[in-house]
């Protein structure tokens, strides 16, 4: 639980979870339903929305996860058709390809990637003043995108 | 008894000249996800051009397309699922499935888990089982990527599925089968009659518990990739006389069941199922049943 509201935090996000409905299935978190209570049992591998996982005193958030974040307030940049693009296939973001920013702008912390139609491709780190940066510069570094269910199928 | 000669006979026994088949490429659209956000048009800004499926809802053919349909942003983000266009038929054969409990038998890798959610509306319960365990990492990714929230999966057998101790309102059996040549380049190759029974054998213990989980008011729909009769009329055959099920009217894509094979006479409720020969799709078969009502 403590894992993933850190993350929220770090997205300047707060995100208020019942941890009733929490599931922690060898450090795969998950968010239960009242339906879903009764149909989970101890052995199973996947239920309701998968929120992401803590390996090592990391949390690796779910795309689930990210897009719950997104839909609140949270640091965000949105990004034109090209910057996504590249973004998806796990490229960086360039202060050029940036439409909006939404919540931090300072360097160090976690922003949320979104298309020009609010949806979430994943997030990445601002590493430099997004209100400073010139157009040639990385603005927002790809830690995790979209274009990770083809990678990780391959 | 195996070989391309030996099965194209067989078809021709069963009423179908055989032909080759290439089946199209074909998308769902997940309307769940996709609602109110133009997918079509989106599609076609990146060049994706799409054909509506006659027999489907929300089923597309691929016309034509300058990005591979399956690494699009749109694909990404779970708006649309790619699935062979035969394959989107049994989901769609259960009525009202909102705020049901359903089992998924057969689930991974998940294409038609993810359609039954959304047709659920990501309401009710979903619980998948697969007998394979690599291929639940698939499975989770699929119900990830479409942003699935109604769903519990178990590794397990599908023949195990009354050790949950559940009872569902709706069934989904897509059997493991024999598969079929438009689907397979060397189908012919590697298939024997040996295979097709083995199969034919498991497939009536996967319905058998099935039944036995299926509420009093239940459906189950049966499907396989299969174009063999002992996996497909066969099994109906013998699921209504011993499972006590009986075969629903169907009104989807494709030709009556046969009730004559190879000499041998089924039940007439058998022509109710849905075999499509392949032509534009893959090989299918597809039943809906239910339990009796009153004793035979």
């Amino acid at each position: 639980m403590k894992a993933i509201r850190d993350f929220a935090f770090q997205c300047g996000a707060k995100l208020s979870l019942n941890p009733d409905f929490i599931l922690n299935k060898s450090g795969r978190y998950f968010l239960i339903n009242k339906n879903l209570r009764g149909y989970v049992q101890r052995d199973f591998y996947y239920a309701g929305t998968y929120l992401g996982k803590a390996k090592k005193g990391k949390f690796f958030p779910s795309f689930n996860l990210l897009a719950m974040l997104a839909k609140g307030e949270a640091n965000k940049v949105v990004v034109d058709k090209k910057a996504a693009w590249l973004f998806i296939c796990g490229r960086d973001i360039f202060r050029r390809g940036i439409l909006t920013v939404r919540g931090s702008r300072k360097k160090g912390d976690h922003t949320l990637v979104l298309n020009e139609f609010g949806e979430c491709l994943g997030f990445g780190k601002i590493v430099c003043r997004l209100d400073g940066a010139a157009k040639t510069e990385v603005a927002v570094k790809n830690i995790s995108d979209v274009g990770d269910f083809l990678r990780r199928e391959a | 008894m195996s070989g391309k000669e030996f099965f194209v006979d067989r078809y021709r026994q069963l009423g179908w000249e055989f032909e080759d088949a290439k089946p199209r490429q074909a998308i769902r659209i997940n309307t769940t996800n996709a609602k109110g956000k133009n997918l079509e048009e989106r599609l076609q800004t990146a060049g994706v051009q799409l054909e509506k499926i006659p027999f489907l809802e929300t089923g597309y053919w691929i016309r034509s397309s300058q990005v591979s349909v399956g690494a699009t942003a749109e694909y990404l983000l779970g708006l649309y699922s790619i699935q062979e266009a035969a394959a989107q038929i049994p989901a769609t054969l259960f009525t009202n499935l909102k705020d049901r409990t359903v089992l998924d038998a057969c689930a991974a890798p998940g294409g038609k888990t993810v359609q039954l959610a959304d047709l659920m509306g990501n309401t009710g319960v979903l619980v998948a089982l697969d007998v394979k365990k690599q291929r639940l990492a698939a499975l989770s990714n699929h119900l990830e990527r479409c942003h699935v929230s109604n769903a519990v999966v178990y590794h397990l057998d599908a023949r195990q599925a009354s050790r949950l101790k559940l009872k569902f309102d709706r069934v989904l059996v897509d059997a493991p089968c024999s598969g079929n040549f438009a689907a397979d380049r060397d189908w012919f190759e590697r298939r024997t009659v040996a295979d097709v029974k083995r199969n034919a054998r498991l497939q009536r213990e996967i319905l058998a518990e099935a039944a036995a989980c299926l509420s009093s008011e239940g459906e189950i729909v049966y499907s396989t990739c299969s174009l063999e009769p002992e996996e497909n009329e066969v099994n109906m055959d013998w699921a209504i006389k011993h499972l006590n099920l009986q075969i629903e009217e169907t009104n989807c894509h494709g030709q009556k069941g046969l009730t004559e094979v190879f000499g041998s006479q089924l039940d007439s409720s058998v022509a109710r199922c849905r075999r499509i020969w392949p032509v534009e799709t893959q090989g299918f078969f597809v039943c809906k049943l239910k339990k009796r009502v009153g004793k035979r």
